[in-house]
């Protein structure tokens, strides 16, 4: 479990280091401007599918037949992001979503057992990302790297279990087109990847384990508000 | 707004607006109840002694594997109760058959004596002090059929007395007042507890296949209702073992025993009784050992016990039974038929409390060709004397490596 000063560290060191990788490609193009842009705030609000492209590892424990597994739903959430500009092609951008609730479904020789799981990813994603130059232009294009942290939160289970999950912190990677309307206003679309593990263990009359390994995909559109 | 903020402080704003979202974040997660937890039976036992001891008495707890004759009585050879007895020991009886409990005794060089004798209406608890100078030898407490905690052990109903294990320390407490730094205590429950649980199992288990073959159930749910009756019997081994080990802390360690050795299960499909099961239930049986064998684990965590592992040990010797100097390990060495005979019909099932080896005596039960020392079971799940012998050479040298002998 990572505590709060842990995580703060962390996004503190991603910002650094992906700060100082900015500079250094910037430097050989041209005198760096490091003055951030007119109106560098921009937060976005879109709808998102959520797909979780999930990679499983068994179940594992007592008294589970060999072949059993786990298989994890899609989910439909809202983002938020909030991305400062500080220069006019490099953003940093925070990325929080309302936590899509992801179900688990017991798999091979274990299907019977139908819904096995169901909890929320509590994920945020901070993201350097690189704008196409063109400042003025109505269409422009962007990607971004960065560190993904999710926690798993309100974990539900039908069956007499315990279950824990543990946080994860993985990379992610971001594409997608800002669309211009006016001054302030604009509309967006982004598709975004991340790396999520975590172990499972849940305890009832014995001990269930399994390592999920999601891979993300979201697919997500909304608005975009600049000041 | 300011067209052309001051980029420092439009740096410590976004700052702040990150800090603080992550701050949000992680502070509304705090309360979601996140995050891995800890894992059942990973804390390894702590603070056993680690010196030799000066033993003077051999404590065992138990069942039918530890019983040096609790039920001696139900083999009088005239029938009412009185010695001479043909059998009593669940094992190949006669010459040489002793069990591991007997074989430690002679080892540490004590000497053990059961601690109840009897069966149905009439038992003698510490028939030994009956000679004063014998009077602390009556501490072997394992009787066949008992339970951790369940008075209601296998056999209660035909007269076994099956003192569960946790009367059976509350008796050597009521006798002895406490433990002594000079008792070598060993415990070894819970296999009647696996058996009992399976037995209920597959009673359930047949109902439900009877009702998905006669298609009043889908495949489905019959798979749903097998694996809650499963869990349902895990549950019960849980329980058990946690309870067997709440004994061992409450009415052992806090009350003096120093030298304490917990044997856990080993995996009765691998007996002949395993062998005759259905395929699709030997695993159930498995996991009902494994279970017991896990939160046994939890329970002793920390403890300042020993864990004697006869699950890992017992699998070797049936996999390679030649290593242990033993050349049949899937028939019993005790012929039902004869035993039978010898008990009028009243024994149908070969039990080798009935079974005895002596040469040329009418009440020899042993299956012809077999031995006593070279076949590993007497009966369905009991060891001969030889079988027995594999269990104490690796008990002994487990006291050995603790350095308690």
């Amino acid at each position: 479990m990572q505590s709060h000063a842990q995580l703060s560290s962390i996004a503190r060191a991603a910002a650094l280091t992906l700060g100082g990788l900015a500079v250094a490609s910037t430097a050989t193009a041209q005198p760096a401007p490091i003055n951030p842009p007119p109106n560098p705030h921009v937060f976005k609000l879109g709808a998102a599918r959520y797909e979780t492209n999930t990679v499983t590892s068994g179940i594992s424990g007592i008294g589970i037949p060999a072949g059993g597994d786990v298989t994890t739903g899609n989910a439909n959430t809202a983002i938020v992001t909030y991305e400062y500009h500080f220069q006019p092609n490099w953003g940093l951008e925070l990325a929080l979503g309302i936590p899509p609730k992801i179900e688990a479904r017991a798999a091979g020789s274990v299907a019977f057992l139908g819904r096995v799981l169901e909890a929320r990813n509590y994920s945020s994603t901070v993201l350097l990302t690189y704008h196409l130059p063109d400042v003025s232009s109505t269409i422009r294009p962007y990607m971004g790297i960065g560190l993904n942290y999710t926690r798993f939160g309100d974990i539900k289970t039908p069956y007499a279990w315990q279950v824990g999950l543990t946080d994860s912190i993985g990379w992610a990677t971001h594409a997608g087109i800002d669309w211009r309307l006016n001054k302030q206003w604009g509309l967006y679309a982004s598709f975004a990847a991340s790396e999520v593990k975590t172990d499972l263990t849940a305890v009832g009359a014995t001990v269930l384990k399994t390592s999920i390994d999601f891979r993300p995909r979201v697919y997500s559109a909304g608005l975009s508000y600049r000041y | 707004m300011n067209p052309c903020p001051n980029p420092a402080r439009a740096w410590a704003r976004t700052a702040l607006v990150v800090a603080a979202a992550f701050g949000l974040v992680a502070g509304t997660l705090s309360g979601c109840g996140g995050g891995g937890i800890d894992e059942p039976g990973t804390t390894p036992t702590a603070g056993a002694p680690a010196t030799k001891g000066s033993f003077t008495t051999l404590v065992t707890f138990g069942d039918s594997l530890s019983d040096i004759g609790a039920y001696a009585p139900a083999t009088s050879l005239a029938g009412n109760g009185s010695a001479p007895y043909f059998g009593g020991k669940f094992t190949v009886n006669g010459p040489g058959g002793t069990v591991w409990v007997e074989n430690i005794a002679a080892t540490v060089g004590v000497v053990v004596t059961p601690a109840e004798v009897g069966f149905g209406a009439t038992s003698v608890k510490c028939p030994a002090a009956a000679n004063a100078a014998l009077a602390g030898t009556c501490t072997a407490y394992g009787q066949g059929g008992s339970r951790v905690t369940d008075p209601n052990g296998i056999g209660k109903a035909g007269g076994a007395l099956t003192v569960p294990v946790k009367t059976q320390i509350a008796n050597h407490l009521a006798r002895f007042t406490s433990f002594k730094a000079t008792d070598l205590i060993l415990l070894w429950g819970g296999n009647n507890d696996a058996f009992v649980q399976f037995s209920t199992f597959s009673a359930t288990a047949t109902q439900i296949q009877t009702d998905a073959a006669a298609g009043r159930i889908s495949a489905d749910e019959a798979n749903r209702r097998l694996f809650s009756a499963q869990t349902a019997a895990e549950d019960e081994m849980k329980k058990a073992a946690l309870e067997l080990a709440g004994y061992v802390k409450t009415e052992i360690l806090a009350k003096g025993g120093r030298y304490v050795a917990v044997f856990n299960l080993p995996d009765s499909t691998l007996t002949p009784f395993g062998t005759t099961l259905p395929a699709t239930a030997r695993p159930v049986l498995t996991a009902l050992v494994d279970t017991f064998n896990l939160w046994l684990r939890e329970g002793l965590g920390g403890l300042p016990v020993q864990i004697v592992d006869q699950n890992t040990p017992g699998k070797d010797v049936y996999a390679n039974p030649a290593r242990y100097g033993l050349t049949n390990n899937t028939v019993p060495a005790c012929d039902a038929a004869k035993i039978s005979a010898i008990t009028r019909g009243a024994v149908t099932d070969g039990s080798s409390l009935f079974c005895n080896s002596t040469p040329g005596v009418p009440f020899n039960g042993v299956r012809a060709g077999a031995s006593a020392t070279t076949w590993q079971f007497a009966d369905g799940v009991h060891p001969t004397p030889g079988g027995h012998k594999v269990i104490s050479d690796y008990v002994a040298a487990r006291l050995r490596a603790f350095g308690w002998i």
